[in-house]
């Protein structure tokens, strides 16, 4: 029983992914002003999908490796450490992603920064004199 | 690396189920945070194949994008990730 869930599951994980691999392949040809078959497009799909199959095994060791259970960040950007533009690209995107957490906690360090700074200013006019 | 599209996306809830059901372990998870990086690298992966293909025709003159380009992209895509 448990084996057709999986294999359904399976097909509709594959269908969703090539839904949106053929909507991205079809974007960026059309910006190249070319066509594209949709053997091909089936093609980079499957190929997506499996190597989303390599990714998590990766991640899973290296977050094994870190005697950790819950995969994060740091395990992502280390599969992208093979070529240095994608590597500074998938770190450029999750200091976006920590930017927007931060956005969350910005009040309360506002305010404790504000104390701080006029401590200091305090500090650095009894120094210069 | 130009952004195609920055309304199409994969959905994180597939991104995470396809990380999820290729770990060995039961125990281990996925943060959120994790999820969307690993959602930026899909679609990455996802361009590249795709611009190399282009190229690839485009070398060959070639107007339409057919299987033999992305196959002769495609060892050195899998190299670069």
């Amino acid at each position: 029983m448990k084996m057709d869930e999986d294999e359904a599951q399976k097909q509709r994980l594959k269908a969703a992914v090539h839904y949106t691999v053929g909507s991205l392949c079809q974007h960026i040809v059309a910006e190249c002003e070319k066509q594209i078959t949709k053997q091909t497009i089936a093609a980079i799909a499957e190929t997506a999908f499996r190597q989303c199959d390599i990714f998590a095994k990766d991640l899973e060791a290296f977050a094994r490796h870190a005697k950790r259970h819950t995969v994060t960040v740091d395990d992502v950007k280390l599969t992208a450490r093979r070529t240095t533009a994608l590597y500074n690209y998938i770190h450029q995107k999750n200091e976006e992603l920590a930017l927007n957490n931060q956005e969350l906690k910005e009040k309360r360090k506002k305010n404790a920064a504000k104390r701080k700074s006029k401590d200091m200013e305090a500090e650095e006019n009894e120094v210069e004199d | 690396m130009a952004n195609a599209g920055n309304e199409i996306a994969f959905k994180k809830e597939t991104v995470a189920k396809l990380l999820t059901r290729s770990f060995k372990e039961d125990k281990t998870k996925v943060s959120g945070d994790a999820v969307l990086l690993m959602t930026e690298m899909l679609k990455v992966f996802v361009e590249e194949a795709t611009r190399r293909a282009v190229k690839q025709a485009s070398s060959e003159d070639c107007d339409t994008v057919d299987i033999e380009h992305f196959e002769k992209i495609l060892p050195q895509l899998l190299l670069d990730f």
